[in-house]
């Protein structure tokens, strides 16, 4: 039985995608493109060369961190939509932190710059959980409206204060500044081990301490939690500290190790796409890898193909839009109780089947 | 400051008010049906989008704003069915396809836009609708300009709020709706169609809210340009939760929100030297302090937000 939910659960992704190409497919061919050529440009662009694959794993990077941030407030039962104001507020504190610090250098400034963007992320985070608790505020409305002020105010300092010559943008980071490669020839930054780090830390929180399943818990029942003598409210709050924390040294990390400064379109769109990976992939944080290295795959793919074919990026949106469409509706599909049924009648007959032999 | 608070600013503050709190009204009006059936549409702002993308696009093909407004309309109900279908008849979590929604939709318009006007265009312009003063009532001094002298969408976006509180309060098959989203089995064993009310409503919502979109496209700014809607939907949704799911109350709500949306657009034009980016949180702080004292625990339809199973227990 528990085999079955999991095979379930990888199985709606993996259905969910080739449904999305499959209609992507369709797509490119009703606009008079040739799917079989675009999809080959758009894997060549992701695996075709040792740089191609670095790439991969560098857009990677941050949607790791905003999916796992949306799996770890969703499994609290909070929806954290604000993300993407979390990862900017990160990335404004490092920025300030690795202009403005003197005395110190180099990595240590830079474990203290990600230190502190997760602080802020969380501190980010933590409004809309307190909005939450004490005065019963909608959690998601609250993080969207965080999301626009956050991005103003970040659109503020790179024209203004923080600005640097006449681009609107801020001065880079320092060379001291910048995360290691992992290995020569290509852009893979340390940070992305650190994702990784942080998905197993995740991973083991929620599966294998008892504050991960108590958190769970809550996610699943507040009210039978409540009775339980689980604080709730305590929980909640804590799901959006540390979501808002992941998100933030998210931020971190991107500045450090990819962008190195602020600009236009920093960190648009993650703060969505994570909640959309997290659901894809199952609100697991490995799923969440697998599924944010998949999404990182058709971007870095998308712009080989628009290149190679004319096609436009937009049509790799579409598919990633329709994988997000698909599982859900698939996620909720096997839940129905009539289908349910269907599966628990295929299981019995099997054993019946075995019974008689 | 002193100079900018003169009457023809509080005039012109009052005109954008009406106008930029139209788009949040009539899109938290297509909220509140939705939500007193018992369905919680995150996606308004993905469908926003789509509806603004279709209403530019028609309206700059046929030359006709007024068509655009139309087929705004039919593809927001068009997307919203795909919502429908999902959160009624698969039970999928109601928030968790709002959000997908919201991520679908606006991928879809984007690709349209690229599609037909190619990757590397400049912005396209479509025409605007024009003003219809109302006779004799828009010659009334200050009164009639910021009220009566406005597109034929406004009036009628400000109509649809008593509409929507006869239907919803006077008439049986208003209260029959409402029914649906405070105790569906109730309502089911008085023989009112659960599924097809729900159904009524989300085409009531998708119509609304693409209409919401292409009154940005047609009526406010003649392009369309991604990230357009910028987080109305959301505002509307919070519009609706401050209103109390009272059409009074939403159109209240979204006069404030309108006017904080106005403020910092004359505020930009008054007073140059300030940072946009400043003003321009306006709206999004006012949201949430809005929200913060005035927004409410429990209130709303009961069955809310929750899945309906026929058979269920």
């Amino acid at each position: 039985m528990k085999l079955k939910n999991i095979l379930i659960k990888i199985l709606i992704p993996i259905i969910s995608v080739i449904f999305a190409f499959i209609v992507g497919a369709i797509l490119i061919a009703s606009i008079g493109g040739n799917a079989e050529e675009a999809f080959t440009y758009l894997f060549k662009g992701a695996f075709g060369s040792s740089a191609n694959l670095g790439k991969t794993l560098v857009k990677a990077t941050p949607l790791i961190f905003t999916g796992l941030a949306a799996t770890f407030a969703y499994r609290c039962g909070v929806f954290n939509l604000g993300a993407e104001g979390q990862f900017v507020v990160g990335a404004l504190i490092s920025i300030w932190v690795s202009t403005s610090v003197e005395g110190v250098s180099g990595v240590p400034l830079i474990i203290l710059s990600l230190i502190l963007g997760a602080l802020a992320g969380g501190i980010w985070g933590a409004i809309p959980g307190i909005l939450k608790i004490t005065r019963g505020l909608n959690e998601m409305i609250v993080s969207i409206m965080l999301n626009y002020v956050a991005v103003l105010f970040m659109g503020y300092l790179y024209t203004g204060p923080l600005r640097e010559g006449s681009v609107p943008q801020t001065e880079a980071v320092n060379d001291a500044l910048k995360l290691g490669r992992i290995y020569e020839g290509s852009n893979v930054h340390s940070g992305f081990v650190i994702a990784i780090i942080v998905a197993a830390i995740v991973y083991y929180f929620l599966f294998y301490t008892s504050k991960g399943f108590k958190l769970r818990a809550v996610g699943l029942n507040d009210t039978a939690s409540m009775y339980n003598g689980f604080s709730v409210k305590k929980y909640m709050l804590m799901a959006f500290i540390v979501s808002g924390a992941i998100a933030g040294i998210g931020g971190s990390v991107e500045l450090h190790g990819m962008q190195y400064r602020l600009m236009s379109g920093f960190g648009t769109g993650y703060g969505f796409d994570g909640v959309a990976i997290a659901l894809i992939g199952q609100l697991n944080p490995i799923g969440t890898v697998l599924v944010a290295y998949l999404f990182a795959v058709l971007r870095t793919g998308a712009n080989t193909m628009q290149v190679g074919t004319g096609m436009p990026t937009a049509v790799i949106d579409i598919i990633q839009a329709l994988v997000i469409v698909f599982a859900v509706a698939g996620s909720a599909l096997v839940n129905l109780p009539n289908v349910k049924q269907l599966f628990i009648n295929i299981t019995s007959k099997k054993q019946e089947k075995v019974v008689q032999e | 400051m002193g100079d900018i608070l003169n009457a023809g600013f509080i005039q012109e503050l009052l005109l954008s008010t009406v106008r930029m709190a139209t788009p949040i009204l009539i899109v938290s009006l297509a909220e509140l049906y939705s939500e007193r059936a018992g369905l919680v549409n995150i996606g308004l702002d993905g469908i926003m989008a789509l509806g603004a993308l279709v209403g530019f696009l028609v309206g700059y093909t046929t030359g006709n704003p007024y068509m655009g407004i139309l087929a705004g309309a039919v593809a927001g109900v068009f997307v919203n069915m795909i919502y429908a279908f999902c959160v009624i008849n698969l039970c999928a979590e109601q928030i968790v396809y709002g959000m997908a929604i919201n991520i679908f939709a606006p991928a879809v318009a984007s690709f349209i836009y690229k599609i037909y006007f190619g990757v590397n265009s400049s912005l396209i312009q479509g025409p605007l609708m024009e003003a219809l003063p109302i006779p004799l009532l828009s010659s009334i001094p200050i009164l009639g300009s910021v009220l009566f002298n406005h597109t034929p969408i406004v009036y009628f976006t400000y109509l649809m709020v008593p509409v929507t509180a006869i239907f919803l309060n006077r008439t049986k098959a208003g209260l029959n709706f409402k029914a649906v989203g405070e105790f569906p089995k109730a309502a089911e064993s008085l023989g009112i169609h659960v599924i097809r009310q729900k159904y009524i409503a989300c085409i009531i919502c998708g119509a609304l809210a693409g209409i919401g979109g292409a009154y940005l496209t047609t009526c406010y700014i003649n392009t369309y340009s991604d990230g357009v809607v910028s987080g109305r939907g959301f505002i509307a949704l919070s519009a609706v939760i401050f209103g109390r799911w009272m059409p009074g109350g939403v159109l209240i709500a979204a006069l404030l929100f309108g006017f904080a949306d106005a403020l910092q657009l004359r505020m930009q034009v008054a007073s140059s030297d300030t940072p946009y980016q400043l003003l321009a949180m306006i709206p999004y702080l006012c949201t949430l302090f809005a929200l913060a004292f005035f927004g409410i625990k429990k209130a709303g339809p009961k069955a809310n937000g929750k899945p309906y199973l026929r058979e269920e227990r």
